[in-house]
């Protein structure tokens, strides 16, 4: 998931149709109660979201989204056939109880404050996230409306992840979306992984803030991140390749993107940089990455960094300058 | 990696930059070969590096923030212990060391300028504060008696090294500060940055008495020859220019790379031979002769 930002969802009883469907669905099951166990039926239906595989790289924005697809529905029952399936439905039950009382009440409420009201039953915050996005996607919301934001489909087993049409994949920092999480990760070596078995390679590069966490991050996609260490060799991308940004990149053209473009480092940068020179084998003398080490101490040697945004004043704005930067490494 | 700075004694280039080791090469030979090597100096690489007038001493500053002093005995540099545990707590981004090699200056990036007596434990003996923009270059005098730093602000300060006054206040440049030199004489110092333009100010009133402008790109480096008959710079696009002080004019530009020179120093005058060194982001030391007979 994306990340879990503290914007509360906007289920304040505005949105008509929210409101609708978690009275319908409530009243329904309540109704299937009263009835004999054998004619009750008791069952929510959820829309499926985007799936894996109708994913795939937009070449004029570079990012990851989601192709038009066929529409398809998932049951969940009770009782439920297997147990996964009845925590399931009871999961989605509760949800939509809180959501239910958070309308009612004009409470504002965000996916990770649901997470945490019974953090044992929901097991994990991508459960409720899912469901979320999966409710949102039912009922015909606006993912926006819901302020609710997900980028990156999970990967479950048994999906189907079509890539003959893929030439590259782009990771871009982008607000909100920093240090990736495990799904995040996962689908990326998923792709990796399907590419070892075809002829043409598949390229990823990464363009990350010209900052110490932009290099962090690209880190994290291309070696795996300290927290998990015992997970990196299944989810890291070796092959991954450094777009940008560089802060030479908005040095070098001052005439087009000004001196301005450039910002300070402030403490908390410096000892980010110092700390990640010092502590992580990456960025070791004689480790893997020369070039990073090198850029960390130029941003420390200029006191300068630089944020992606920049690129949206340049020529042909962000998307022109990841184009012509490809053309350049390819 | 990275060579961010050159020092220059008499019979040798010491280097410092993103590797962890200094690197030092004799002048006195033509092809200027490698002849030490300190490994491990700084394990995250190191932004300035200085030396006395005699070569006997040289100072370095890593991105640790570790300030370590080095000495050297018959052309063979090793660490100095002492000294480098007096200046435990010797915060400086950018440091300057006195001709006899007694006094260091450092500028941090709180814009305070300290200065240490390395003749008496390192004794912080001086401690001016500026605005507080990041101090990112500083020179002393030859003569010792000024301290001059230039500032992520554009801010340029003269400090009188006895009183610890400053005699008066510069009109600095508007953007940033990335170097400042004071002639061998003492009577100009040049500072330049981002604004592309050097700027030469009289130091005994302050009044900016030049400019020269010309570079495109950043300017990283200032060396005066040591008869302070030429102005060196170089700049984050590469090139490389020498300036007459007689015509006030560029008389030559190297542009032999398009990465960026971080250093470059004036080498001592061998018979009518001025030579230079520089080096920056292709890693290597490039030196360069100017027949100006």
């Amino acid at each position: 998931m994306a990340s879990h930002p503290a914007q509360p969802l906007e289920l304040n009883g505005t949105n008509a149709s929210v409101r609708a469907y978690i009275e319908n669905t409530l009243a329904t099951l309540v109704h299937g109660l009263t009835l004999p166990p054998a004619e009750a039926h008791l069952s929510l239906i959820l829309k499926r979201r985007a799936n894996s595989a109708s994913c795939m790289i937009n070449a004029v924005t570079g990012a990851l989204e989601a192709c038009p697809r066929v529409e398809s529905t998932r049951t969940y029952s009770w009782p439920g056939k297997t147990v996964y399936e009845e925590w399931k439905f009871t999961v989605i039950l509760k949800v939509l109880a809180i959501l239910d009382q958070a309308i009612r009440t004009g409470q504002l409420i965000s996916k990770r404050d649901i997470y945490y009201i019974d953090p044992e039953f929901f097991r994990a915050q991508y459960v409720i996230d899912g469901i979320i996005d999966d409710l949102a996607y039912t009922i015909g919301v606006d993912r926006g409306a819901l302020n609710v934001d997900t980028l990156i489909p999970r990967i479950e087993d048994g999906d189907q992840i079509e890539i003959s049409q893929i030439r590259w994949v782009l990771v871009i920092e982008k607000e909100g979306k920093g240090y990736p999480d495990l799904s995040t990760r996962l689908f990326l070596r998923k792709l990796f992984d399907l590419a070892l078995n075809r002829n043409r390679p598949l390229r990823f590069y990464a363009l990350t803030d010209g900052d110490p966490h932009g290099m962090a991050i690209m880190s994290t996609y291309k070696y795996g991140s300290a927290a998990h260490l015992h997970e990196n060799a299944r989810l890291s991308i070796p092959q991954l390749q450094w777009l940008g940004l560089r802060v030479s990149d908005i040095i070098a053209v001052p005439e087009v993107l000004g001196d301005k473009a450039l910002l300070s480092l402030t403490e908390r940068d410096r000892r980010k940089i110092i700390s990640m020179l010092r502590n992580s084998p990456v960025w070791a003398c004689n480790g893997p990455e020369k070039q990073w080490r090198a850029e960390l101490q130029r941003m420390l040697f200029l006191n300068a960094k630089a944020e992606i945004e920049i690129l949206y004043e340049c020529s042909g704005g962000l998307e022109g300058w990841i184009e012509r930067r490809m053309f350049r490494q390819e | 990696m990275d060579i961010f700075s050159l020092a220059v004694t008499e019979k040798q280039v010491l280097t410092a930059g993103g590797s962890s080791d200094i690197k030092v090469h004799s002048t006195a030979d033509a092809d200027f070969p490698l002849v030490q090597s300190i490994d491990n100096a700084h394990n995250v690489g190191c932004h300035h590096i200085v030396t006395d007038g005699r070569g006997s001493r040289a100072i370095t500053s890593g991105f640790d923030g570790k300030i370590k002093v080095w000495v050297c005995q018959d052309g063979y540099w090793a660490a100095e212990q002492k000294l480098t545990a007096d200046l435990e707590a010797a915060k400086a981004w950018a440091i300057a060391l006195s001709e006899d090699g007694q006094y260091l200056a450092g500028v941090n990036q709180e814009g305070r300028i300290k200065v240490w007596d390395l003749a008496a434990d390192a004794t912080q003996i001086r401690d001016h504060e500026t605005k507080g923009s990041y101090g990112t270059c500083i020179d002393l005098s030859a003569d010792g008696r000024f301290i001059a730093t230039g500032h992520a602000d554009g801010s340029v300060y003269i400090f009188t090294t006895e009183t610890g006054r400053m005699p008066f206040s510069l009109a600095g440049l508007v953007k940033n500060v990335r170097t400042v030199a004071f002639s061998p004489a003492g009577k100009i110092l040049a500072a330049a940055g981002d604004t592309r333009v050097i700027v030469l100010y009289d130091t005994a009133s302050g009044e900016q008495i030049a400019s020269f402008t010309g570079h495109t790109a950043w300017i990283m480096s200032l060396s005066w020859s040591s008869t302070g008959e030429y102005l060196l710079s170089s700049g984050f696009d590469g090139k490389i220019k020498v300036w007459s002080m007689q015509t006030k004019t560029c008389v030559a530009t190297l542009s032999e790379t398009d990465k960026a020179v971080w250093s470059a120093k004036w080498l001592p005058k061998i018979g009518k031979t001025e030579a230079f060194a520089t080096a920056g982001e292709n890693c290597s030391i490039a030196f360069y002769r100017e027949a100006t007979g």
